[in-house]
């Protein structure tokens, strides 16, 4: 037979890919080879895990900022994150924010402006003698307007923060306290109960209203409550300098953008657009650990299936052998091994993301059995293809090395057995 | 379906154009050495040792030959079929196969010769276990860019042909020990090559199972040259024509001298 006679060298390809994906899913249905299925073990177990990470990670991500529909502009300090509650609560913050707000409602192109403090405070239920940890924000109530902040509308809070009292925090204590569902559920409290922060607070706070929306993060509900900046302030200790974590600032004029900048040095102003593509991009947390689960999931699963694959070279050896006596070349034969690597990868991808769509329902069933928290990981269907994505390449990484295997091999040294 | 054409294989024609060569070997030795790792803790003191597989041997070999090749285990049947097909190269002397010396082509080079003139076949059949009977036949044509079409086609065609019709979806796994060798004769076949070497092909298989695969080798060396290594008198009972090695030499050297480029090969022996 001349060269002549030979068919196109893509329908080769294409039926080498067809013949690694037979045999190497003929091998896994057949249950003949254990190594096999332990490479598809392996890969499944690295995806699964990455999935729920990434799946914790989308919770995260997936949490709003202290926001409102209708806010325009967040300031923060610079190095700061409005992302996450966590890395907000404890990085760097705003002083001087009760005159900074002043200042801001001067300017007639402001609607409204309000500092938030977030911070996680310990709370002695009504009646109850257990402590529980809620989210405070605090705010100075705008007239005028009612701005929803964490989910939990101003409109119950006194307008302005009476016992700021310029900077004296002698003024009158309010005592207001709005609470949203998830803390009104967690602290047993209704319409006019008294809440009792652990510190720092003269008298118990008098809930003025639940609201029903729902403040979700990555850790599911988180329990809210909303009182006047100054007596949050007060009760944890951050009067000194009048500090806040953020700015919020509604206006229908774009040059207030400016005026930001100006007012507050070493500061970020950020629009809402601004927000969103960090959110999608830059948000430090859920980032950093969805990176770590897939740098994790393509360690675990080009080790386990380099190793099981190389093994499993080795073993069908006689298998390549003859082919490689019938006429295969070299590269046909490379090619058979990283379709049958890529394929053990992709069946592992498979069920991975299924076992992965699974843990993630059991991590939050568990998390509500145990914290009270109904959903701390996020399931994307775009996980579905991440995985299998990430397996492929898992696949694709992991075959120089059976290729090496095979290639190791005299074929009639094999032959002769 | 037509099987793939062959001829464009360059083979050497007898002048008086009765018989077409397709393998010749002249004066071959192949010798291998053992030993001689030496390694480190030995301090490297053994010397290779220096085997000869075969030697000196010549012979040839036409289209429509049925011819075995005999001798007691480590006489250099098994080394001597390998170098017939290409699948190893003399250490002296000259293999020609389809009108080209296997000792100056390359790895690759040889790879591609056996695909278009070598059809072999092996005493443990050496399956892909996870495909079917149709399968395994049609594997070489992947290598030769046919389509799935014609794979089939032909797979089929020559499962018919070695009476394996009905069990064409079958894996190796549920065939018996003769119906796998048979399905390893018709994949031999399935390139239409021009040799087809096979090592001890009854080795595994009872007597009647035996003279059937025998049958179909016969069947087959019609259309090309087929070479069967084996010491099974059944097997050797059945072929046109036996060379005998003993110790890597010719016993029948006097009795069938292939020197000679005008002899014409045909008869028993």
């Amino acid at each position: 037979m001349s060269d002549a006679d030979r068919g196109s060298r893509p329908r080769r390809v294409v039926a080498l890919v067809g013949l690694g994906v037979r045999r190497t899913v003929g091998k896994a249905r057949g249950g003949t080879s254990r190594r096999l299925l332990l490479s598809v073990s392996g890969v499944a177990v690295a995806i699964m895990v990455m999935v729920m990470v990434s799946g914790v990670a989308l919770g995260l991500a997936s949490q709003s900022a202290v926001q409102s529909e209708d806010v325009d502009y967040w300031v923060v300090p610079e190095g700061g994150n409005l992302d996450t509650i966590a890395v907000s609560t404890e990085g760097p913050q705003l002083g001087s924010t009760h005159e900074l707000t002043e200042r801001l409602r001067g300017d007639e192109r402001v609607r409204y402006a309000t500092p938030v403090l977030l911070q996680v405070v310990p709370v002695s239920s009504p009646g109850g003698d257990s402590l529980e940890y809620v989210l405070f924000v605090g705010v100075v109530a705008p007239e005028g307007s009612t701005p929803t902040v964490a989910g939990v509308s101003t409109a119950q809070l006194e307008p302005g923060d009476p016992y700021y009292a310029n900077g004296s925090y002698d003024g009158r204590w309010t005592g207001e306290v709005v609470v949203n569902a998830g803390a009104a559920a967690l602290l047993n409290a209704s319409n006019g109960s008294a809440i009792a922060p652990a510190r720092g607070a003269p008298e118990p706070l008098r809930v003025q209203a639940v609201s029903e929306t729902d403040f979700r993060t990555g850790i599911g509900s988180t329990p809210v409550a909303l009182v006047h900046l100054s007596e949050l302030q007060a009760m944890t200790g951050a009067t000194d300098a009048d500090a806040a974590d953020q700015l919020l600032v509604s206006t229908d004029d774009p040059a207030v953008r400016e005026s930001l900048t100006e007012l507050y040095p070493n500061t970020a102003v950020t629009t809402r657009t601004g927000i969103a593509a960090r959110d999608a991009s830059l948000s430090s947390l859920p980032f950093a650990m969805g990176v770590a689960a897939l740098v994790v999931a393509l360690l675990v699963g080009l080790l386990f299936t380099a190793t099981m694959t190389g093994l499993e070279v080795t073993n069908d050896r006689t298998a390549l052998a003859t082919l490689a006596a019938l006429g295969y070349s070299d590269r046909s034969l490379s090619v058979l091994v990283v379709v049958e690597t890529v394929t053990v990868a992709a069946l592992g991808g498979l069920v991975g993301v299924g076992l992965g769509a699974v843990g993630i329902a059991v991590t939050n069933a568990v998390a509500a059995a145990t914290l009270g928290v109904p959903s701390i990981a996020l399931f994307s269907p775009a996980l579905l293809g991440y995985g299998l994505v990430v397996a492929l390449f898992i696949g694709l990484l992991s075959a120089p090395y059976p290729i090496w295997l095979s290639r190791r091999s005299e074929t009639l040294e094999v032959i002769r057995g | 379906m037509s099987p793939p054409s062959n001829t464009s294989a360059p083979t050497v024609t007898d002048l008086d154009g009765t018989a077409e060569r397709v393998v010749t070997c002249s004066e071959v030795t192949r010798t291998f050495s053992r030993g001689g790792t030496g390694g480190w803790l030995s301090g490297g003191d053994r010397r290779a040792e220096t085997v000869t597989a075969v030697a000196d041997v010549s012979l040839a070999v036409s289209r429509g030959e049925f011819v075995g090749l005999a001798g007691p285990s480590g006489s250099g049947k098994s080394t001597l079929l390998h170098l017939l097909a290409g699948l190893d190269v003399p250490t002296s002397g000259t293999v020609t196969l389809a009108g080209r010396d296997v000792g100056s082509l390359s790895p690759r080079g040889r790879t591609a010769l056996r695909l278009d003139h070598v059809g072999v076949v092996f005493q443990h059949f050496h399956l892909l276990s996870s495909l079917s009977a149709r399968a395994n036949v049609a594997a070489p044509l992947i290598e030769l860019g046919h389509s799935k079409r014609q794979r089939r086609e032909r797979a089929t065609t020559l499962l018919e042909r070695v009476g394996l019709g009905d069990r064409i979806d079958h894996k190796p796994g549920e065939l018996s020990g003769g119906e796998r060798q048979r399905v390893a004769v018709a994949r031999a076949l399935s390139t239409a090559p021009d040799l087809v070497i096979a090592d001890e092909p009854t080795g595994e298989l009872d007597t009647a199972t035996g003279a059937r695969v025998l049958d179909v080798l016969a069947d087959v060396a019609s259309d090309c040259a087929v070479i069967v290594a084996s010491h099974d008198h059944q097997a050797l009972d059945r072929v046109e024509r036996v060379i005998r090695l003993r110790d890597g030499r010719r016993e029948d050297e006097g009795a069938d001298a292939t020197r000679g480029e005008n002899e014409t090969m045909s008869g028993h022996e």
